[in-house]
């Protein structure tokens, strides 16, 4: 049995990015118990800052291309019709694509790529790359928000923070210099340096939306209905402590150590005295994240290992066990079955430990077992038989619990899945400032939502603008508002990603030629040449 | 419009049409007009942010805010008959033509043999450095036909033109290795495109993901020097007399609901590994 992971959001990821002893990110704990970056610590980081030795380069993450689109509307008649090939986006020059950001994606590439898998290297022989004993699931990843964030400790210049009131990792624009430490510090390498600006860029986990509590836009617009978004309170003085303890497999339970348990009134009155709004302790209360991470105990840390204390956490796959079972003939929905099946399918275990766990199989285990359950009992309900609480029991939970954690997985609903409290010292007197309306790449040239800039993703941004700033209400009025865009599409362009229905904004329809206020021709709505695509 | 026409999203139209449903069927739908009265969601909701939709006679499956979507469920809970001869889901077709042909009931069909039929060769490695494998085009993940997939995010999320999947044997078999370029010929056309190597496929079969841009990374072929054609140049129409049936219960034509199988998608074609410069 071969387990295989895809990762669709390996876009921009250089290859092999959690191999740390080639890319250097996340802490090492000294022999003494403290932690630092693994890339070295102050002095090393100040002796190599002119030429970091371990910066992913482009042909790490991939050459990026365009077409020659305008081959396609003037080409010459001919016998053929024309065809628009790929030009490189850095040279203009005629290119052979071969590599992208997905590259590997559904198992591409066999077994020649799948044995660079940092983690298939580590499980050795054991994984067989074979048609029969194959299988692969998605793992979808963004920066993971972390308690004890490398990159923030990298930034020489202090350009990047993590808000204290909601835990959201940011680039100040202003503050970056450009140094790239951040880029190497980040175990999961999800800062991206803007050769056009000279600055780094990340997600900003949505944060214009976040603050008038709405989700983030990769969680919404799931199709499988599988992010969830809440608040989890944590002991901030803890944190490095936990992120400390001396065996790495013992990282998962620290950080569910330093989640407080917002139904405690001890936290409810510490929350209090420090100024944390009711509603976010209720929210917090409220939170799917703390459920499916502390309460059902089914949701895993990405690379605990990495020790930054990662704050997206995944609800392992049963899918490959409930497979392999069905594959044989056998009833994967039967808790026997599938319970059997998890102790004999040791790879994907293993592997899914070495993402999850630090390769403790333990926790991974229980997991399964609880999803198993769920399967079981919820079917028993389905096909109209008497609940049977000893499926649950076997797991170690309740019929009740089993029934709330499938209310959560299964039936996902959308108040359920993301619970967002209005931003913090907004709310309550409606006189707070938000401070940057709209998705923060969105500066002039910037590949945010509202366009392109010139040429396709980051590295055409331009210069920063200054962030405008609004009130709470004018944010709130626009992202909910029946009025058009009008004026908010920059440069004439609209994108269609971004355009909420309403009204219609210059820049949806190409100028009538000769004449026209707007000029079109923007990214988005009209995949028409780059400046650096032409040869 | 659309969600004022569709019972999903205007509750009136669906409690009416379950009534109706309810008095042709003689059975209890009481629940599902009960559910669906008061319904309303307009263009607004939409835009908010996903907006759930309710049971609909148009659909088969029962929607609610306690349960999802599953199909067939107005059908099993609500004594709807199946739209077939006897109302009920069943495996026999009792009509002449599949008597005569032996598929009154399920049964296993190989390929078409294309060798025979149409003097295509035999599956496997030639001897030569080219192998004839099963040709499939299934749909990709990522696109419904070529929506989607050929904007320049999705091609630099996959690998940027045509691509066509094979096994590691069957690329052993022309010494081709992941992204060469290989050409997929048989009587009804020719194809060019990038080979995508993996263990997920099984050796003999390839794929050629469905609608892929034929504008898009496609060059002149080795094998007629003109351009490579879509994943549809290497396939026919097949139509066999059961596919002509019709008029009758569950054959009848209806839009969207009947029509002949996907048989021409059984087909074979050579591959082999491209020798001379790619050019446009
Ligand atoms: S995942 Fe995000 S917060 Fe964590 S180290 Fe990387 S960039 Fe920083
Ligand atoms: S939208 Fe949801 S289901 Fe689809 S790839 Fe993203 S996370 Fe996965």
């Amino acid at each position: 049995m071969v387990q295989q992971r895809r990762d669709p959001a390996r876009p921009g990821v250089p290859r092999t990015y959690e191999d740390q002893e080639r890319w250097k990110g996340g802490w090492v704990r000294r022999p003494d118990g403290r932690l630092v970056p693994r890339a070295g610590g102050r002095i090393k980081r100040l002796a190599t800052i002119f030429a970091n030795p371990v910066m992913p380069s482009i042909q790490d993450y991939y050459e990026p291309w365009t077409y020659d689109y305008e081959t396609l509307t003037n080409a010459p008649l001919g016998d053929d019709f024309p065809v628009a090939s790929p030009r490189s986006a850095l040279t203009g020059k005629p290119m052979r694509v071969s590599w992208s950001a997905n590259w590997d994606d559904d198992l591409g590439g066999g077994p020649e790529l799948a044995s660079q898998d940092p983690i298939v290297r580590r499980l050795g022989d054991k994984v067989k790359l074979s048609f029969e004993e194959t299988f692969m699931f998605y793992l979808p990843r963004i920066c993971e928000h972390c308690l004890n964030p490398t990159c923030v400790a990298a930034c020489p210049s202090g350009a990047l923070y993590k808000r204290v009131e909601d835990g959201i990792v940011l680039v100040d624009q202003d503050r970056c210099r450009g140094w790239r430490m951040c880029v190497t510090a980040c175990p999961y390498k999800k800062i991206y340096f803007n050769h056009r600006t000279g600055k780094a860029e990340k997600c900003t986990f949505c944060y214009p939306r976040v603050e008038v509590g709405m989700p983030t836009i990769c969680s919404e617009t799931c199709v499988g209905r599988l992010r969830y978004l809440g608040v989890v309170l944590y002991d901030a003085d803890r944190v490095g402590e936990a992120a400390a303890v001396e065996d790495e497999r013992d990282l998962y339970e620290a950080q569910l150590d330093v989640f407080l348990d917002p139904a405690d009134p001890a936290v409810r009155a510490a929350a209090r005295r420090d100024g944390v709004p009711d509603r976010w302790v209720e929210s917090a209360d409220r939170s799917p994240i703390l459920a499916l991470a502390k309460r059902f105990r089914v949701a895993l840390p990405l690379h605990p290992e990495f020790r930054t204390m990662p704050m997206v956490w995944y609800v392992p796959p049963l899918s490959p066990v409930v497979d392999a079972l069905t594959r044989t003939g056998h009833d994967g929905e039967e808790a026997d079955h599938l319970f059997g099946a998890i102790d004999a399918l040791r790879i994907p275990i293993e592997y899914l430990a070495e993402l999850f766990t630090a390769g403790d199989t333990a926790p991974v285990d229980l997991v399964l077992r609880r999803l198993a359950a769920m399967r079981s009992y919820m079917r028993r309900i389905n096909l109209g038989q008497e609940r049977d609480e000893s499926i649950a029991e076997a797991v170690g939970m309740t019929g009740a619990e089993i029934e709330d954690m499938y209310r959560l997985l299964a039936l996902a609903r959308y108040d359920e899945r993301y619970v967002v409290p209005t931003a913090f010292g907004v709310d309550e007197a409606d006189k707070g400032v938000i401070e940057e309306v709209g998705c923060s790449l969105d500066f002039d040239g910037g590949p945010g939502m509202g366009g392109m800039g010139d040429v396709p993703f980051g590295e055409a941004s331009g210069r920063p603008d200054a962030a405008t700033v609004e009130t709470f209400h004018a944010l709130r009025d626009r992202q909910t508002s029946e009025g058009g865009p009008e004026g908010s599409a920059t440069d004439g362009r609209v994108n269609l990603l971004n355009w909420d229905g309403n009204g219609r904004p210059g820049g949806l329809f190409p100028p009538r030629r000769g004449g026209g206020t707007d000029d079109g021709g923007g990214r988005g709505a009209d995949p028409g040449p780059p400046e650096g695509g032409r040869p | 419009m659309i969600l004022a026409l569709s019972g999903t999203s205007n509750g009136r139209l669906a409690a009416q049409g379950f009534e109706r449903l309810a008095a042709r069927t003689g059975t209890d739908m009481d629940e599902l007009i009960h559910h669906a009265e008061g319904r309303r969601v307009v263009f607004d909701d939409a835009r908010h942010g996903p907006t759930p939709v309710g049971s609909s006679p148009e659909w088969s499956g029962k929607e609610a805010a306690d349960r999802r979507y599953s199909p067939f469920t107005i059908n099993v809970e609500h004594d709807k008959p199946w739209h077939t001869l006897t109302g009920r889901q069943h495996f026999y077709l009792d009509h002449d033509w599949m008597h005569e042909f032996g598929e009154a009931l399920p049964v296993y069909r190989p390929p078409l043999d294309m060798g025979r039929l149409f003097g295509e060769p035999r599956i496997g490695p030639t001897g030569q450095r080219e192998v004839v494998v099963r040709y499939l085009t299934p749909h990709s993940k990522w696109s419904i036909h070529s929506e989607y997939q050929d904007n320049l995010l999705m091609q630099t999320l996959s690998r940027g033109g045509p691509t066509i999947w094979m096994s590691v044997a069957d690329a052993e078999a022309i010494e081709a290795a992941d992204n060469d370029w290989v050409e997929a010929v048989n009587r009804n056309g020719v194809v060019a495109a990038r080979l995508v190597v993996s263990h997920r496929m099984p050796t003999g079969t390839v794929y050629m993901h469905h609608a892929q841009e034929r504008t898009i990374d496609v060059p002149k072929t080795e094998t007629t020097g003109r351009r490579g054609g879509i994943h549809n140049s290497l396939t026919r129409l097949l139509v066999k007399p059961t596919h002509l049936i019709g008029g009758y219960a569950q054959f009848t034509y209806a839009f969207n609901y009947l029509g002949p199988t996907g048989n021409q998608r059984d087909e074979v074609t050579v591959v082999r590994k491209r020798t001379t410069e790619v050019r446009y």
